[in-house]
């Protein structure tokens, strides 16, 4: 193959009812590079990417496949053609095997039944070939996220794909699986095939890509070499603008002892744990994924229960046996999940941000209308949540807004203690900086903030005091002046 | 305006514009429609499966579904009716040495065990939802046969006929010129609107039917609120069933048989998600009139009944398409 | 509340311990009814006559009872049943008349006899069954019931003209069908009344006091009289009128089956029923099938094969004959002032 692109994409626009989503934006994709694909939300990231696997079409512009105008309609058409896409939510069929989940849809067969050695043994071909140490015959619910993710790769390779489309494929594996999926793309580069690849997170575009196209609000905004460009200058292209500090810091932890937690064990999950959390402190996690971080905090909040150890709360012993005993202890949650766990996305922005605290304002049952409409009403200021109206559904906010939308309900039961989940997870930079803001301002009202991140950068970025998780148990605590990430990764894993 | 805005207005008013078109085109076809008896007659029909329909709601919002009212029904109308015969009356004198003598207090004492019996067939199927996590359609399925059999055992198969004129008036009865049915279901209507709308209690139905993951982070005790629903409907449904022997003048062991479906065809057609966390009481009541306008239409106009049923069932479908937020993976 | 089924099997129980049995025998006959359904009332009825007949009530028959769930599916399952335990004889009311052919079939391979009541099969199907005797029917001519409760119907405007609606049972049903052929012939007869609607209710009464409902709208006050085909659906008629506050005097409606609460109209005055005997149907069978199992000589138990005053003795219009005869049909009994007392006390 001898072209110089492997996807040339030129003036694609897209309209969707009521926004200009894509207008006039370009891409070019070589053979064997990786190639990122950088924007806040809204940039038109997904639609680009729906409009090169045929989910939607395109109103104009061209888009060439080695030299030759394609126009797919449907994503088996563009599939065929060898565009695969490795999606934020995996398409998996848990309840299958990894061949069968690998060929869903073209199944070898022999006449009219399936042939499942032959289905093995080329789906064993395909692991086998990226060093994937999965069994063919492992159903799909057994693996871990990442090893999930690894099958799609698999599936995606074994289409002979050559342009492999990857939508936020760390959002929901741990930093030593990241190590693998790098490993992956080197490989597949190797090859000779293009790797597109879309995320947030930017240390990982500096790792892992040669060039980048940036963005912004539906244009195009500019593209170059990764080695010609720092972070700061990516992060100014997405934006807009200049982003003076991408962490904002500026709480002093106290003395006080606000939460307390010693010899905490969910067996099965994480054991031992024992931590303090000052006033005015924010304490970070690391962990990698399934060390036991999540699990601690549903115990912490009553989701699930411990088995052994004691929870004190501001010095006095708490026994929390559900998310209401947690919240009226001053304690609130934001968790990892914002779609599954987080919002109740079939409602408004109103009643998501009123829902937790509404214990505190009803009268009899009722629900004092003016009230509530005054307390949403200065969380979507406080936040600057970007919504038509408070009567908008939460499900067509963006990422970043979803998530403000998440805090400005648990800020309304005023807590004391914040325990916050991967809370940047899927956001843009903007968005992230507001977090981190947010944070910031919590902690120096004298309240405390827990977070959990598997973003080092982050943790290292805002945390006064680091603990790190190792399968399940306390790998150690650094303090902010200790930390670094040898340091941290070093315990970690 | 904003598109998701507007895909709610039509969502909340598009039916009930479709009501008033269908109400006109009845009207164009037959003269009497719009007759001051027929229209009482439509809201008269209309009534025992709004009441079923607007308990079958707040089970759909919170993601179940109740597939046991149509035997609730035939249930609590045996066992609240054979309180308004004067026999049973005379056994439990007799059985108790407690004369009470005859007369309207007995008519208190059926509603109070119809309800009773509503309300015992809603805890259990409730407790098995929220608290054993048995799927609801496995469960109402079961209640669905058990409350049958149960009516069937309590009655040894025969009617319980001969209401007394009293217990008989919450059927047939007039008040402010309108069917007490009607004003019964305009006071269930009422109250319930007021739960989902204006209380704490509506929203965290709501809540736990969008998201019960989320729901239960935010404190709420999701099972009691998925329990409350089941109880709900448990007790419409007795309600339905005792309006429906009062009517009648009998209470029947085969009574309500396939009541559920036109319940659940009013809810949707009223726009409510099977999928949960979506729907307003508005639309349950207007899918409900829908129903009745269009039985009643045809059955002026002499349509057979089978013709009755596909009409039916394509005005179902119908709905649904006509709304594109409501199909699927959309 | 105690169950059927039970209360049978302990009365035959009681009476072959206390040693009264007419037939001395070692054990007792097994008959098996298998009836399509048993959630009305009707059923109900039937299966009540058929433990009062006098070989259940002292133990020579032990009589076993079958819900076949409306479900021509679990009839047949309950067919095989019967087979496989080596009843005796089997009464059999299928859901349908067409539904019942393969396991009358059945039965005859496995040398059981089947005595019908109440709804026939299609013996077209099982022509051999029948000529040799093992397929008898006691039941009712659902043509004469349609047309006698049509004639009650118009019996005072037949002439005069008049315009009456009927209210029909499911369509293509088997009693639909008759009771439907016996009011048209009702009607041929009354060439001055007019026939305004012919619409379903189902058998059920909420159904037709809904579709009563709307043709009080439709025909305001032209409606003279209502034949509804059973009396569930009489009776939905009747409470649609008194509820849209006109005189149900002024209308002329018959239904059929004499069911409790049709009886009680009677009483009334506001209906006319015409009595499917149940107790009869029963009972017939029953002499029937006995007959199959102790021999030619059998004389028949139950006192509908009397001749008498009675209106229950039914030996003029439908003589034993031995027992040989294919079909047997139960008269119909108009319910009058004169036994309505009597059939409300029975009931209690």
């Amino acid at each position: 193959m001898l072209e110089k692109w492997l996807l040339e994409v030129d003036s694609v626009s897209k309209r969707f009812p009521g926004v200009q989503a894509l207008s006039n934006v370009q891409f070019r994709l070589r053979p064997g590079s990786v190639h990122a694909l950088c924007g806040g939300n809204g940039a038109g990231k997904s639609t680009f990417v729906s409009i090169l696997m045929g989910f939607t079409h395109r109103d104009t512009g061209s888009i060439k496949l080695r030299g030759q105008e394609v126009r797919f309609s449907t994503p088996r058409q563009a599939m065929r053609a060898g565009m695969s896409v490795i999606q934020q939510e995996l398409s998996s069929v848990l309840d299958m095997t990894v061949a069968e989940n690998i060929y869903l849809g073209r199944e070898p067969r022999r006449g009219p039944f399936l042939d499942f050695p032959t289905m093995n043994a080329n789906a064993a071909a395909v692991l086998g070939r990226l060093n994937f140490p999965i069994q063919p015959t492992a159903k799909l619910r057994e693996l871990s996220l990442a090893e999930r993710q690894l099958v799609e790769i698999a599936k995606a390779l074994s289409h002979e794909a050559d342009v492999i489309i990857m939508d936020e494929p760390t959002s929901a594996i741990g930093e030593a699986e990241v190590e693998r999926l790098f490993e992956t793309i080197r490989l597949l580069t190797a090859e000779g095939k293009g790797v597109i690849y879309v995320s947030h997170r930017l240390s990982e575009i500096f790792q892992i890509a040669d060039s980048y196209t940036v963005f912004r609000d539906g244009g195009f905004v500019e593209t170059g070499a990764i080695k010609d460009i720092d972070r700061r200058h990516l992060i100014r292209q997405i934006l807009g603008g200049d982003l003076k500090d991408e962490f904002v810091k500026e709480n002093t932890p106290g003395a006080t002892r606000l939460l307390e937690v010693s010899g905490l064990t969910r067996t099965g999950h994480f054991q031992d744990v024992s931590l303090q959390v000052h006033a005015g402190e924010i304490l970070g996690i690391f962990g990698l994924m399934g060390s036991g971080r999540s699990e601690f905090f549903e115990c912490l909040f009553g989701i699930a229960p411990a088995d052994r150890g004691e929870i004190r709360v501001k010095g006095e012993r708490a026994s929390i046996g559900s998310p209401s005993a947690a919240m009226a202890l001053g304690m609130a949650l934001v968790t990892e999940d914002r779609k599954e766990s987080g919002l109740v996305l079939t409602s408004s922005v109103n009643d998501n941000i009123s829902i937790a605290s509404l214990k505190q304002i009803t009268r009899l049952g009722f629900v004092p209308r003016r009230r509530e409409a005054q307390n949403v009403r200065r969380m979507v200021d406080y936040f600057s949540i970007r919504t038509p109206s408070v009567r908008q559904l939460v499900r067509n906010l963006s990422g970043g807004n979803q998530q403000k939308v998440v805090l400005g309900r648990w800020l309304l039961t005023d807590p004391d203690i914040l325990l916050l989940d991967e809370p940047t997870r899927g956001i843009d930079v903007g968005s992230k900086r507001e977090m981190y803001r947010f944070m910031s301002n919590f902690a120096r009202e004298g309240k405390a903030v827990v977070m959990v991140s598997s973003e080092l950068p982050e943790v290292l970025g805002m945390a006064d005091r680091i603990v790190v998780f190792r399968d399940g148990r306390m790998a150690g605590t650094l303090t902010r002046d200790q930390a670094t990430q040898e340091s941290v990764m070093h315990l970690a894993a | 305006m904003d598109h998701a805005l507007l895909a709610a207005y039509a969502r909340r008013f598009g039916i009930f514009i479709a009501f008033l078109v269908l109400c006109f085109a009845a009207s164009l076809w037959n003269d009497n429609f719009f007759s001051e008896g027929n229209l009482i007659n439509v809201l008269r029909q209309s009534s025992i499966n709004g009441i079923l329909a607007i308990g079958m709601t707040f089970v759909i919002l919170t993601k179940g579904i109740d597939l046991s009212v149509g035997s609730v029904v035939a249930l609590a109308g045996v066992v609240s009716a054979s309180f308004a015969t004067l026999s049973t009356q005379m056994m439990i004198t007799d059985l108790f040495g407690l004369d009470i003598g005859a007369g309207p207090h007995w008519v208190g004492i059926a509603i109070a065990f119809g309800l009773l019996a509503g309300l015992l067939a809603g805890v259990i199927n409730g407790v098995l939802v929220a608290y054993f996590s048995v799927p609801a359609f496995v469960v109402t399925l079961g209640m669905l046969s058990a409350a049958r059999g149960a009516t069937q055992v309590f009655t040894d198969g025969m009617p319980v006929p001969a209401l007394s004129p009293d217990y008989r008036w919450i059927g047939t009865g007039e008040l402010f010129g309108l069917p007490s049915p009607v004003i019964i279901l305009a006071v269930v209507f009422l109250v319930g609107w007021v739960a989902l709308t204006q209380t704490r209690y509506g929203r965290y139905v709501y809540a736990v039917g969008g998201n019960e993951k989320s729901a239960k982070t935010s404190g709420i005790n999701t099972r009691g609120i998925i329990l409350s629903v089941y109880i709900i409907s448990g007790v419409l449904a007795a309600l339905g069933g005792m309006l429906l022997a009062a009517r009648t003048g009998s209470a029947l062991v085969q009574a309500g048989q396939a009541y559920e479906l036109d319940a659940i065809a009013a809810v949707v057609i009223g726009g409510t998600s099977l999928a949960g966390g979506v729907g307003t009481l508005f639309g349950t009541l207007v899918g409900a009139l829908i129903i009745g306008v269009v039985n009643n239409i045809l059955q002026l106009e002499g349509v057979q009944a089978y013709y009755q049923l596909i009409i039916k069932g394509g005005i179902i479908v119908f709905a649904v398409l006509l709304d594109p937020s409501r199909r699927q993976g959309s | 509340m105690k169950s059927l089924i039970t209360s049978v099997s302990l009365a035959a129980l009681m009476a072959v311990s206390s040693g009264t049995a007419a037939f001395a025998q070692d054990d007792p006959i097994r008959i098996g009814a298998a009836l399509y359904g048993l959630r009305a009332e009707f059923m109900q009825l039937w299966a009540a006559g058929a433990e009062s007949h006098p070989a259940v009530m002292d133990g020579t028959v032990e009589l076993t009872i079958f819900d076949g769930n409306y479900d021509a599916l679990v009839q047949q399952n309950q067919f095989e049943t019967m087979i496989t335990e080596g009843y005796d004889a089997i009464i059999f009311v299928p859901i349908d008349v067409e539904a019942g052919a393969t396991a009358v079939q059945m039965a005859y391979d496995a040398g059981i006899p089947v005595i019908g009541s109440n709804t026939r099969i299609n013996t077209d199907y099982v022509p051999q069954v029948v000529e040799d005797g093992m397929y008898q029917y006691v039941g009712s001519n659902d043509v004469l019931a349609g047309r006698m409760e049509a004639e009650a119907v118009m019996a005072d405007f037949c002439d005069a003209g008049g315009r009456v609606v009927i209210i029909e049972g499911p369509i293509g049903q088997s009693a639909q069908i008759d009771r439907r052929e016996g009011n048209e012939q009702a009607l041929a007869e009354c060439p001055n009344v007019e026939l305004l609607e012919m619409q379903t209710a189902n058998w059920s009464r909420a159904e037709a006091l809904t579709l009563m409902e709307n043709w009080l709208t439709s025909y305001q006050g032209d409606i003279d009289g209502v034949i509804g085909q059973n009396d569930e659906m009489a009776l939905g008629a009747i409470e649609a009128i008194t509820q849209a506050g006109l005189d149900v005097g002024d209308y002329s409606i018959a239904g059929i089956d004499g069911i409790t609460d049709a009886l009680v109209a009677v009483q009334e005055g506001t209906m006319v029923s015409i009595l499917q005997d149940a107790n009869a149907q029963a009972q017939g069978a029953v002499d029937l099938a006995l007959r199959h199992v102790l021999g030619e000589g059998y004389e028949p138990m139950s006192p509908i094969w009397a001749e008498g005053d009675n209106w229950y003795n039914y030996g003029d219009e439908m003589p034993w004959n031995g027992g040989a005869d294919a079909e047997y049909n139960v008269p119909w009994t108009p319910v009058t002032q004169a036994i309505v007392g009597e059939l409300l006390d029975a009931r209690q």
